[in-house]
């Protein structure tokens, strides 16, 4: 997978660069809008994650060029400036996603992750991590055979660590897929509702697949062995 | 022309003096003149008619023949030496029987014109007179009875300049008085309009550091004294925001100065010497949650200022309130467990409103409602729909808030109790955060507290006129 970063604030862009790196992506970064778009236009790109204001040629500049030569390759803007206006034009110039700075990087990745993901191959019906399986059509969760109540939203919390198992899922994307929550929102409850959840798929059973990142999220997945 | 600036209300004021003043005397001078006039004219008259009365009692005596042989001699004597008197006698036929200074009439009435009846005035070489003509029954002691005309003319030319010498003078006076009046008046409305000088020297005198400063009026005309209220009305209300304001910025400092002191401390101790890469994740994931926790604030802060600056948006979607209150309620099911309390939602209305922003501020309340309520207790969120408006009430079991705090308690950083610190909502903005909302939508937001029991309650218009649903 590969990633475009226009980024002009020197810090930003390098911890981009090697946040988006270290995550498995290979990335390029351009440090101005001319070089952006140059670099859009002539290379393959899975994702351009694209800064608004930008040196030259502001953000807007670049994808309206670029959806104009006919790719529609993802773009994720990244902005310091928080209006519906900006956010309503960037969506009709044909942005895919939206971040405010400051921003937390989890955030980013995990939209990241979604936006690559989209469009791509049907998502299976069953999930399975370790001995753990969650069946979406029966609405079915088992763990080494022995079926799990859950709750409406216990389940799709775990629909939602299964589908991205692996991926770090900060507290806020939580409570937007989940909840509809698309505002800071009292965290503690995404802490109450994983602990709750963690009581029913893991407490009686080894080992233990959700894991809570410091500072970050939650992440489902079956641990290395030590 | 018009003037390119606005005449001063000084000029304006002595201006209407002026014109006020020379009116009243115009008129009054006016009047004078006529009455002077009159009262000569009738003066004029009653000697005229005096010397008529006097021409036809000589008439009368003049029976005998002897007596009328005398008659042009009685009438000397009776008019020579009164300069000023002309008098002709005629016959029917218009023969003169008698003249004295003839020259005083005109050559028509000399020829025989009948003077016009009444009093007449004329002007002969630059003298004015005035005259009259009657005719007079002379009585024939043979008992025949012959009519005399006799014409009596008053030199009257003394009135005439008399009244022209004082029609210049009242003139004089009446201009000299307008001027007296306008500069009276420039001096009048300049005293008058000491206390609005008053008012804006104080007005120029105002800063920010200086807004407590109010103006004093006491003595002040009732006109100025509302001017002065309603300035002083004025200065109170930018006093107030300008304090919130600035103690917005000094509790951002502080906000910011807490966590900011947190990281470098922290950073600082961690750098002092060598450690394991476990320490040093440790404190990376540390300052993470203090980035995190400014970044949260600053976010609520521009939020804050996005509506000062009224660029939230405004109300274009239906939102059921209950089904918002619901959802939220579902949100919070497992904190609310955790603590042992229930939440019921009870109720519908639908109002206009962003859904966005109204879940947020009912989810602050709630949230807020959640950390006060007393384990077992129930939090009860009522929707009703009350005609024009539409209320939510958010009601807990828990601590009372203090009554001082109340009022309080949706300014921005404001804290119930100094122990709440370091409570997942960081900074205490949530409340302040849902009153603008609310008051965005056209709203309003109080709060109740009495015998453990709190109530937050929200009322908004169920339709903002002028919209339409779309949705």
């Amino acid at each position: 997978m590969k990633i475009l970063i226009v980024e002009d604030e020197p810090k930003t862009g390098d911890y981009l660069q090697q946040g988006l790196g270290e995550a498995g992506f290979v990335v390029d970064l351009a440090r101005d809008g001319l070089d952006g778009l140059h670099m859009a236009l002539n290379g393959e790109y899975d994702l351009i994650v694209l800064d608004v204001m930008l040196p030259s040629l502001d953000g807007w500049g670049v994808l309206r060029t670029v959806r104009r030569s006919g790719r529609e390759t993802p773009v994720l803007f990244l902005t310091a400036r928080d209006q519906v206006e900006d956010r309503v034009r960037g969506l009709e110039l044909g942005a895919d996603d939206y971040l405010v700075k400051p921003f937390a990087f989890s955030e980013l990745l995990a939209r990241v992750r979604t936006l690559l993901r989209r469009g791509k191959a049907k998502e299976p019906e069953v999930f399975r991590v370790g001995d753990l399986e969650l069946d979406l059509l029966r609405r079915r969760v088992t763990r080494a055979g022995i079926k799990i109540d859950l709750t409406a939203k216990e389940f799709s919390l775990l629909e939602l660590l299964l589908r991205r198992q692996g991926e770090v899922l900060p507290r806020s994307l939580i409570a937007s897929q989940v909840w509809d929550m698309n505002f800071d929102s009292d965290t503690n409850v995404i802490e109450v509702a994983v602990r709750r959840l963690r009581a029913k798929v893991d407490e009686p059973f080894e080992p233990k697949l959700i894991r809570t990142v410091r500072g970050m999220g939650y992440v489902l997945e079956v641990p290395e062995a030590q | 022309m018009k003037l390119r600036y606005p005449l001063s209300l000084t000029t304006r004021l002595a201006l209407l003096f002026a014109l006020t003043a020379a009116s009243l005397l115009i008129a009054v001078g006016v009047l004078l003149g006529r009455a002077v006039e009159a009262h000569f004219a009738e003066l004029d008259d009653h000697e005229l008619r005096g010397k008529l009365a006097l021409i036809e009692n000589l008439l009368q005596r003049a029976d005998l023949p002897s007596a009328r042989d005398m008659l042009p001699q009685r009438l000397d004597d009776a008019f020579v030496g009164h300069d000023g008197i002309a008098v002709f006698l005629r016959d029917k036929e218009g023969v003169v029987s008698y003249a004295i200074h003839p020259s005083s009439f005109l050559a028509g009435v000399l020829a025989g014109d009948e003077l016009p009846s009444g009093i007449a005035k004329w002007e002969k070489d630059g003298h004015h007179y005035a005259g009259r003509e009657q005719s007079l029954r002379m009585q024939g002691a043979d008992g025949t009875t012959t009519y005399i005309r006799a014409v009596v003319g008053l030199d009257i030319t003394h009135h005439a300049t008399f009244l022209d010498a004082a029609r210049l003078r009242l003139w004089l006076a009446i201009s000299l008085a307008a001027v007296m009046a306008a500069l009276l008046g420039w001096w009048v409305a300049h005293a008058g309009l000491a206390p609005l000088r008053r008012v804006s020297e104080i007005a120029r005198g105002l800063s920010a550091e200086r807004l407590s400063q109010r103006l004093t009026e006491a003595k002040a005309p009732v006109e100025v004294r509302e001017l002065v209220d309603a300035f002083n009305g004025m200065l109170s209300r930018l006093e107030a925001a300008f304090q919130r304001l600035s103690d917005f910025s000094a509790d951002i400092a502080h906000e910011l100065r807490t966590p900011i002191s947190n990281l470098m401390t922290q950073t600082a101790v961690s750098l002092s010497r060598t450690r394991t890469a476990d320490e040093y994740r440790e404190v990376l994931t540390s300052n993470l949650e203090e980035y995190q926790r400014i970044a949260r604030m600053v976010a609520d802060m521009l939020f804050l200022a996005k509506a000062d600056n009224g660029r939230l948006p405004g109300p274009h979607e239906l939102v059921a309130l209950a089904d918002e209150a619901r959802a939220l309620a579902e949100f919070y099911e497992a904190l609310a467990e955790e603590h042992d309390v229930n939440v019921v939602v009870r109720g519908a209305a639908t109002v206009h409103g962003d859904r966005l922003m109204l879940r947020r501020a009912i989810s602050n309340l709630l949230s807020n409602a959640l950390r006060h309520s007393r384990p077992g207790s129930t939090i009860e969120i009522d929707v009703a729909d009350d005609g024009p408006q539409v209320m939510l009430r958010i009601q807990n079991h828990g601590d009372t808030i203090p009554a001082d705090q109340l009022s309080r308690i949706f300014e921005r950083f404001h804290r119930a109790s100094a122990e709440r610190h370091h409570h997942g909502e960081g900074a205490g903005l949530g409340l302040a955060i849902t009153r603008t909302i609310i008051e965005t939508h056209g709203g309003t937001v109080d709060v109740e507290s009495a015998d453990g029991v709190t109530a937050f309650r929200i009322h908004l218009p169920r339709l903002i006129h002028g919209q339409t649903s779309t949705e």
